[in-house]
């Protein structure tokens, strides 16, 4: 395989490991370059390949049973009583 | 608070930034709030608290920039100020360690048999949200702004005042934590995880 530019490499020419690479994928803070570079890495990096597989379901996990309830009414009306007051009149 | 350059609103626009801009988020903000204190009422307090200081310090916030980051940030502070010292909960771990581990080449042996998305499938329970809120408040909160709620670590490193750096390996060893526990959890299930 003929050697590709790691779009990952860092301005001081440090070579990131697997495990930075997957954070930046993983985190959707990657250019196209980088995903790319990535998909064709995991080609050939068996723990990449599962790690990715297994971050992304915990990541996706997460946002669905996490977040996503609603802040009580009470405190709502109470944060805007409190803003009234503060008003000048 | 950061020094911006202090913006002059009339009452209307003061009203305006606070309705449309900042009262909207007020669910994202009792979530971290919560996730924070784990406390319903310690939230509903804090949530209170930060829309108070939001408002006070309205001037020193620019429309057209990221409400939520700023919101956030006030929150951090607050829980910080107001609710850990109260706790006085001795700090146990070593972010040196964390970051040291995160740079060095131990960082790819990784465990990743050890966990199975199959039996994350299964877990339809509680268990994601109590492995998260078994985590340590600063590893926990790394979690909930990067997967939660989407920011970028830009704006992580300055809603938590840390450098960028800091806030990749932190959150590195945040998942690691985090997939520990969930083994926990696979393995009392009944998987077996290899
Ligand atoms: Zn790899």
């Amino acid at each position: 395989m003929s050697e590709q530019i790691n779009p990952f490499v860092q301005e001081d020419g440090k070579k990131p490991s697997c495990m930075q690479m997957l954070q930046i994928i993983l985190d959707e803070q990657s250019t196209e370059a980088q995903q790319e570079y990535f998909k064709a890495h995991m080609d050939r990096c068996m723990p990449c390949f599962k790690t990715y597989n297994l971050d992304a379901t915990i990541k996706e996990l997460l946002k669905s049973r996490c977040c996503g309830g609603e802040a009580p009414q009470d405190l709502i009306e109470g944060i805007k009583q409190r803003i009234d007051q503060q008003r000048p009149q | 608070m950061e020094e911006t350059p202090r913006q002059t609103y009339t009452e209307q626009q003061k009203n305006e930034v606070f309705n449309n801009e900042f009262l909207p988020l007020v669910h994202a903000m009792y979530n971290f709030a919560y996730r924070l204190t784990l406390d319903r009422d310690d939230a509903k307090d804090l949530v209170q608290d930060t829309y108070m200081k939001a408002f006070r310090f309205i001037e020193s916030f620019q429309t057209g920039t990221n409400a939520k980051a700023w919101l956030f940030r006030i929150l951090k502070n607050s829980f910080i100020n107001d609710y850990r010292k109260k706790s006085k909960e001795p700090n146990k771990v070593d972010y040196q360690e964390v970051e040291t581990y995160y740079n060095s080449e131990d960082v790819n042996r990784q465990i990743t048999a050890d966990l199975r998305v199959e039996s994350l499938k299964d877990m339809i329970g509680d268990e994601i949200s109590n492995a998260l809120n078994s985590l340590e408040v600063d590893f926990r909160t790394v979690i909930i702004l990067c997967d939660l709620e989407g920011f970028k670590y830009e704006e992580m490193a300055k809603i938590l005042d840390i450098p960028i750096g800091t806030v990749r390996s932190r959150l590195h060893r945040a998942r690691q934590l985090l997939k520990e526990k969930l083994s926990e959890y696979a393995r009392e299930m009944g998987y077996k995880n290899t």
